[in-house]
């Protein structure tokens, strides 16, 4: 029986129960991140630290490593939360679903214990099977690649089989379609060639088709559904409103792609399709702001979820700063020249996928850890007046958005010294990394990286202790779900 | 109001993410294959792998406005000529050795990768070699063990990555290939090593 | 095809296309505001935000280069048109899939 104030499992549904799997992990994962993140930052400024035993490449690839996985364990996780309810079916083949969490979760720790123990092997091709590929984000040595596919294949069939036994809804459809798309793309990862022109053309498939196409695509289902939740929203709403965006993601996301396709050995056309379609993508993101405000204008923002609900505000926002403003101010091709590949595009990087993506599935966190507590009170008037969630929030933004102009400081230091003065040589990369303001720029982010781990410290012990012992039940939304 | 507009329904907005999506998917497919043969190796954007017994030079073109690879009198790496095959061979242990090694998670090549370390895509071409007479030892005894070699004031350092002689030198030919290829322009304003006779 | 900025225009570059964005932004929400709560006041803001993003498109393509190549001209004039008509259109669907709220008045329960 449901028991209030209590993390008690009764109170969970099948998938849901796998869900919280999902996010436990998650959250160890952007733990392990904050930290690898924090090392290769200090490496900037200390040279010789941890030199020769944990290299800055080895830090940095365990950094944007954990953020992919626990980002992808946030998706899966929340697909898993909402299925049940949205298909109005048990998952099939739960067993399986969590056969295959263990099996994932496993295979993740051996990579990142090799990454760790084993670092780099000879030049030869067994070193990318069993070590590491040595492409940025996807680095997963082909053996464990090929394990994410078959298990991510497992999931999706999961998730397909039981959205066709019971109900098929508008989100369904899209989220069934998205996972197909999004694992698929994951296959033009997945070869070896010594040309690494292709090699980078396939690649950004991966990375661009991946954060401006398919997993804008699933979070604005889970959005969909998180509105559906907290806000009250009618379903026909927001699954109209999920179509408009994945004509607008898709539309202008797609051959967005082409921003990517500027220098990399590529023709010369691509200047023009990227120009135009990174022009278009800005849009969607306003319209999903515009939107955001109108819903929560035309309820008076009445929710059952506060922390949930400031989350998927701040997704909207992070979305809409990160990708849309920072996205644009480096995309046309005449600035691009000179920003492309700098602590520029590491400043875009951070915002876009802490503002897109980490908002929302710590949103998700919130509305698991409530359902757990047996659907407790979660509105204003929490005890302490729910200073954790609110001080966990300001200093998570504030710390993302310090980094990030940190990092845009030296990044215009080094666009305009490393590359267009002196060329991107190697004594002009050398003379940029050392100018002050680069240097500032290089600290300011430490510092701030410091204050981000502090609200994530607060994060995790807020999600550990909010509703405990929570007598009040949640708010009722209206509901045409 | 019972009806809503057409433009706002959802059967509409169903239809036209299907279309928008296939769409711009095939578009990406069709140009996709286009832009493929533009780069095989051998194309005329990417030069082929035999390509590393010749000078390669990046030089100002007056109708690009940008710097363009110019493909010179022989010069064959290490002093020998090497078939397609062999050369091939070569660049492709360098390419297996800089992802086996992790190049990538500092430097940029092509512009993507890290930024903790210079940009790779013209290295063959830096001034930092000296000269063109002592530039490929150079190269070598660097990629071999940079550990004693620091070069400037922050005393950021490359780490020593256990790369053989045999590796390190297909890592000089794959970054001499990389530098042939025709990037529109990137990086701008390189000043190049000096490499006439 | 491009010509690529000189390097004193940098910053204006990176200024004015995040005012763009952002212009945009702000533009698209004082006009739905502005309906939303029927204050016709806060129309006129609306259209002062699209003014200065029109300024920060020409300032823009001005340092980029964009109006030395007829393609990036019809870029700019595309965004001047888009980004104007845009906040309309979002608006008209913002009602218009809301319109449908009040009809459904017995949720779907076929489950
Ligand atoms: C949530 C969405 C987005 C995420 C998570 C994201 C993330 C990233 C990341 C991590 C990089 C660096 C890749 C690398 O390591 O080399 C990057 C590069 C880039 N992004 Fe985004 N991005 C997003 C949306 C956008 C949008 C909407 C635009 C354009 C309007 C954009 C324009 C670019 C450009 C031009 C680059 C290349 C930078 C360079 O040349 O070095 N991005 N993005
Ligand atoms: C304490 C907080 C953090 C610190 C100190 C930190 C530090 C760093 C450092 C030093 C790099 C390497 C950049 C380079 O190659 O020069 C990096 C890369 C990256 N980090 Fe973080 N990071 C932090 C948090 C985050 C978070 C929260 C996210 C996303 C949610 C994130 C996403 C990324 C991405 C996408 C890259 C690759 C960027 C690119 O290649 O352009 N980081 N980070
Ligand atoms: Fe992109």
């Amino acid at each position: 029986m449901a028991t209030l104030g209590m993390l008690d499992s009764a109170n969970l549904n099948g998938g849901q129960k796998l869900a919280v799997k999902y996010f436990t992990v998650a959250i160890v994962l952007f733990g392990a991140q904050i930290l690898f993140g924090l090392l290769s930052g200090l490496q900037y400024l200390y040279p010789d630290f941890l030199y020769g035993v944990l290299d800055f490449s080895v830090n940095r690839m365990v950094h944007i490593n954990a953020l992919v996985v626990w980002l992808l364990y946030g998706f899966l996780g929340s697909v898993y939360w909402l299925l049940e309810e949205e298909s109005q079916h048990e998952v099939v083949g739960l067993k399986l679903g969590n056969l295959i969490y263990w099996v994932l979760t496993a295979a993740v720790t051996v990579v990142v214990l090799v990454y760790l123990f084993v670092q780099i092997g000879p030049g030869k091709e067994s070193s990318i099977w069993l070590i590491n590929e040595g492409r940025e984000y996807i680095e997963a040595p082909r053996w464990a690649d090929i394990g994410i596919v078959v298990s991510v294949l497992v999931v999706f069939f999961n998730v397909a089989a039981t959205f066709s036994k019971g109900r098929y809804t508008g989100i369904a459809g899209v989220l069934v379609l998205d996972m197909l798309a999004l694992f698929g793309i994951y296959l033009a990862g997945m070869f070896y060639t010594t040309n690494i022109s292709i090699d980078q053309y396939w690649w950004w498939w991966v990375i661009h088709l991946w954060v401006e196409a398919t997993w804008e695509v699933m979070v604005a289902c889970i959005m969909a559904y998180g509105l559906m939740k907290v806000l009250g929203v009618s379903r026909k709403i927001v699954e109209t409103w999920l179509y408009i965006e994945v004509a607008l993601m898709f539309g202008s996301g797609i051959l967005g792609l082409g921003h990517h396709y500027f220098w990399i050995g590529t023709p010369e056309y691509w200047f023009s399709i990227g120009g135009f379609f990174s022009a278009l993508e800005p849009i969607p993101l306003v319209a999903m702001v515009v939107h955001a405000v109108f819903d929560a204008g035309a309820r008076h923002a009445k929710n059952n979820n506060h922390p949930a609900m400031a989350w998927l505000i701040a997704h909207a926002f992070g979305n809409f700063f990160g990708a849309g403003v920072w996205g644009f101010m480096h995309t046309l091709p005449q600035i691009n020249l000179y920003t492309h590949g700098t602590q520029w595009s590491a400043s875009h990087g951070h915002l876009a996928f802490f503002g897109a993506y980490a908002t929302i599935i710590i949103a998700m966190f919130y509305l698991g850890i409530q359902r757990w507590r047996g659907g407790t009170w979660m509105s204003g008037d929490l005890p302490g007046n729910g200073w954790k969630w609110k001080w966990a929030l300001g200093l998570l933004n504030l710390g993302m958005v310090g980094m990030t102009v940190a990092m845009l400081v030296s990044g215009y230091v080094q666009s305009q010294i490393e590359r267009a003065i002196e060329g991107s040589t190697w004594m002009g990369y050398f003379a940029a990394q050392i100018h002050p303001w680069f240097v500032q720029g290089m600290w300011w982010r430490e510092v701030f990286g410091v204050m981000f781990l502090v609200g994530f410290v607060l994060l995790v012990w807020d999600l550990l202790t909010i509703g405990k012992g929570e007598s009040r039940k949640m708010i009722e939304v209206s509901n045409a779900a | 109001m019972a009806t809503s507009q057409w433009w706002a329904s959802e059967s509409f907005w169903r239809k036209t993410a299907i279309w928008v999506t296939g769409g711009s998917f095939i578009a990406l497919i069709l140009l996709t294959m286009d832009t493929i043969p533009q780069i095989s190796t051998g194309s005329k954007r990417v030069p082929a792998y035999s390509v590393i017994n010749y000078r390669i030079s990046y030089k100002f073109d007056e109708t690009r406005h940008v710097q363009v690879p110019v493909i010179g009198a022989k010069e064959p790496l290490f002093g020998k000529e090497l078939n397609e095959e062999e050369a091939e061979a070569l660049v492709k242990l360098g390419k297996l050795t800089t992802q086996s090694k992790n190049c990538m998670n500092c430097h940029t090549l092509l512009g993507n990768g890290a930024y903790y370390a210079p940009d790779l895509t013209k290295s063959w071409l830096d001034q930092y070699w000296g000269t063109k007479e002592v530039r490929e030892v150079q190269m070598l005894e660097f990629i071999k063990d940079p550990s004693d070699k620091v070069h400037n004031s922050m005393g950021r350092r490359m780490p020593k990555l256990e790369i053989t002689d045999e590796e390190a030198r297909g890592v000089v030919a794959f970054l001499k290939w990389m530098s042939s290829i025709d990037t529109n322009g990137f990086p701008y304003n390189f000043k190049s090593i000096e490499q006439e006779n | 095809m491009i010509e690529p900025a000189s390097l004193g225009n940098f910053f204006t570059i990176f200024f004015t296309s995040a005012m763009v964005i952002m212009l945009g932004a702000l533009y698209a929400l004082l006009f739905a505001f502005s309906r939303l709560k029927g204050d016709k006041r806060l129309m006129p803001l609306a259209y002062l935000s699209y003014a200065g993003l029109l300024i920060s498109t020409l300032f823009l393509a001005d340092a980029a280069n964009l109006l030395k190549h007829p393609f990036w001209t019809v870029i700019v004039a595309f965004m001047l048109v888009g980004y104007l008509l845009a906040p309309h259109a979002i608006w008209h669907l913002c009602v218009g899939t809301h319109a449908a709220e009040h009809v459904e008045v017995e949720p779907i329960k076929n489950y």
